[in-house]
């Protein structure tokens, strides 16, 4: 439900606000309202409390050393993060005054000097290791070429590869080469994989100029070696490669080893450094929510109703009657900036994830978290209803719901998920269903309600009637929104659309024979009633709304035809496996399609329940544009 | 000759709107899935916007139904 707010005003001396501010954050109650702009400008006697320049600056140094702190935490691996200690162990709180003391901030610097480093120069090796992969080859196939012709002197050698597809060049590059270097040259061609031939060329020295040009002009690949190579010579670099490689896993073990060492000093000590200043950060940024005459201070802002009394007696507890609360009365232009806090209980609560993707409701308007919670689960029932799916989906919710403890809204869909598979197996009871037929194939199980491959008429009448039952209770909750926000006309208008409905419902319940004919006279004065009521208050828009609302109650088919779908589904897997003949093979296929089936039970009923509430019955009176409350609180509360 | 018709009517009742969702359904996903690439965070709301063609071929289906029923 969404809590009765109040709003608060907090005035006291100006030389208690800081400690006021931190009393608050500490609470983490108070939506803080910030001052309106007009404030400060008219001529009125309230001021907007300027943010002193020492706790101006204070704040740009907090945020800086905070930027550096998270650079260092991110470069840290998690994985060697030891338990919290060091400056934050025991009764004694870190002072502010430590993290900007000269000593701390040499500390860091040496730290993120440390770990810049290291990152570099792992980064550097990650970088040596792939060069020398690429050359590795290359360099190993023309090696036997390099060693004949070592210790020649005054003789130029360079190594170059050339694309397969393009072999036929070689003969032309020789004749080339022998011409610049008036035959005094050697050419050595070696295979080095199916796409690339080495060649070696040797020359002398003189001709190394025009020989350079050559292989450019012809956009031949120079095997150029990487910078660190460039002074030995091709083979002497290959023995250098080779070795380095061999080093090369020792070098970024010991690496690793000193950042995991880093991290096992510093991970959790930069966690709650960080969180200390993102808190001292945000303290210094409510400064300027604040107003202020002379001598007080004067803070506004919003908490539940119930909390109030708590709040009164903690400013009371801290600083007796230098500081006041009160309760203000809220003005009517006031209404709609009114934060909503919506709270439901446990069972409840994971069903609001599905809030999170809409606009939060208006203040005052009808949460719809409980209507979600009971409606959900049911469809979700109504459409897999299978005890053997519903108990698989139960087993896999407890483990996800185990395994994302930590992240909150995959923990909160598990949860959903939970309380929906409870529901497709009683469901799965009442249509006698256990992976399809299979139950009944035994002779163990029957339908207790209805057979949903036999009776699908049944079972359309149900879908149906459920979309009728519920869109028209979305009716009533919207005449009780507009009437809660005190919109008669509006609130009027939903009332003779639901009136409209009823009436033509029972009107087709008459002709369909469940009614007595006696009825039709009244139940189409009544229709007519409502509908020119309708067009009085919402014009031809009205009864466009009311064919839409038809539109909406046919969609609730789906509950029927999803339904049949994922039992037909099931009963084919059962006939696949019963047609091979062989036991195993039976289950292996009756598996496979089963276990598609349960992935599609999954997606399909969770995905068509969340749109029948989304489009058909949110539609019809969720009231969205309000302001979330956000309680000016420390961080990791 | 007239089974065979209803048949064919019922077949046509649900293949015509199942064309329909499925062009719907390619449009919004691929809009959907540019979407998704600037804001993630609207994942949600993009499969709902998915799910909501299959009004039309759910309906063909209770049509067909009807038709051979």
């Amino acid at each position: 439900m969404i809590k009765v707010m109040s709003k608060v005003q907090l005035i006291g001396s100006k030389a208690l606000l800081d400690e006021v501010i931190r009393l608050l954050h500490n609470l983490g109650i108070v939506h803080i309202e910030s001052i309106p702009a007009r404030i400060g400008l008219e001529d009125s006697y309230l001021r907007r409390q300027p943010i002193e320049r020492e706790k101006a600056l204070l704040k740009e140094r907090l945020e800086k050393i905070l930027e550096r702190l998270k650079g260092i935490y991110l470069l840290l691996p998690a994985s060697g993060a030891g338990r919290e200690e060091g400056l934050m162990t025991g009764d004694m709180p870190v002072l502010l005054a430590d993290i900007t003391s000269h000593a701390f901030l040499d500390e860091v610097d040496k730290l993120e000097k440390e770990v810049k480093g290291l990152h570099a120069e792992k980064a550097g090796l990650s970088e040596e290791i792939s060069s020398i992969g690429r050359y590795e080859k290359i360099l190993k196939g023309i090696a036997p070429l390099v060693a004949k012709l070592k210790g020649l002197n005054n003789f130029e050698t360079i190594g170059i590869t050339i694309d397969r597809a393009k072999e036929d060049i070689i003969p032309l590059l020789e004749n080339e080469v022998g011409r610049i270097a008036e035959e005094r040259h050697q050419f050595f061609v070696k295979d080095i994989d199916k796409d690339t031939i080495g060649i070696v060329i040797t020359y002398p020295k003189k001709y190394d100029a025009k020989m350079k040009a050559l292989i450019a002009s012809e956009a031949i690949a120079e095997i150029k070696l990487p910078e660190r190579y460039t002074d030995m010579t091709l083979f002497d670099a290959l023995k250098v490669m080779i070795k380095r490689r061999e080093e090369m896993p020792v070098l970024v073990m010991n690496i690793d080893n000193k950042l995991n060492g880093l991290a096992l000093e510093w991970y959790k000590k930069l966690e709650l450094l960080m969180r200390l200043l993102r808190d001292t950060i945000d303290e210094l940024k409510t400064l300027v929510y604040c107003a202020h005459t002379r001598f007080t201070f004067v803070i506004v802002g919003w908490i539940p109703k119930d909390k109030f009394h708590a709040l009164s007696i903690a400013i009371m507890d801290k600083f007796s009657d230098k500081v006041m609360v009160r309760e203000m009365e809220i003005r009517e232009d006031e209404i709609d900036l009114i934060p909503v806090y919506i709270k439901n209980p446990k069972l409840l609560k994971p069903f609001e994830v599905f809030l999170n993707i809409l606009p939060p409701p208006k203040y005052g308007s009808v949460d719809p978290t409980p209507y979600l919670a009971l409606f959900f689960p049911t469809f979700f029932g109504l459409i897999l209803g299978d005890i053997g799916y519903g108990g698989i989906l139960f087993m896999l919710s407890l483990y996800l719901k185990k395994r994302f403890k930590a992240k909150e809204y995959l923990a909160n869909l598990a949860s959903v998920l939970t309380i929906s598979s409870l529901f497709a197996v009683a469901f799965g009871i009442f249509f006698g269903e256990f992976f399809g037929d299979l139950g009944e194939r035994f002779g163990l199980l029957h339908p207790i309600i209805f057979d949903r491959v036999k009776a699908m008429k049944v079972f359309l009448v149900l879908a149906i009637g459920i979309g009728i039952g519920h869109i028209l209770l979305g009716l009533m909750l919207a005449i009780v929104n507009y009437i809660h926000r005190g919109k008669g006309k509006e609130a009027m208008a939903k009332a003779s659309t639901l009136i409209l409905m009823l009436a033509l419902i029972t009107i087709v319940a008459i002709l369909a024979g469940y009614l007595p004919k006696g009825l039709i006279t009244p139940g189409v004065v009544i229709m007519l009633a409502a509908f020119i009521i309708l067009i009085l208050f919402e014009g031809i828009i009205g009864p466009l709304e009311a064919l839409k609302t038809i539109g909406n109650i046919l969609s609730y088919a789906r509950i029927m035809a999803i339904g049949t779908a994922s039992v037909a589904l099931a009963l084919v897997a059962n006939k696949l496996g019963g047609l091979t003949g062989n036991v195993i093979l039976g289950i292996f296929i009756a598996g496979i399609i089963h276990v598609i089936n349960i992935l599609l039970g999954i997606l399909s009923p969770g995905i068509q329940s969340l749109r029948l509430h989304y489009v058909e019955f949110f539609s019809k009176f969720y009231q969205a544009g309000g302001r979330r409350y956000e309680p000016f609180r420390k961080t990791g509360k | 000759m007239e089974k065979g018709l209803i048949a064919l009517a019922a077949a046509l009742a649900i293949a015509i709107p199942a064309l329909a969702t499925a062009w719907a359904q390619s449009k919004i996903g691929s809009a959907g899935a540019g979407a998704l690439a600037e804001k993630p965070e609207l994942s949600g709301i993009v499969i709902i916007l998915t799910a909501i063609p299959e009004t039309m071929v759910i309906l063909g289906f209770v049509i067909a139904y009807l038709i051979l029923a």
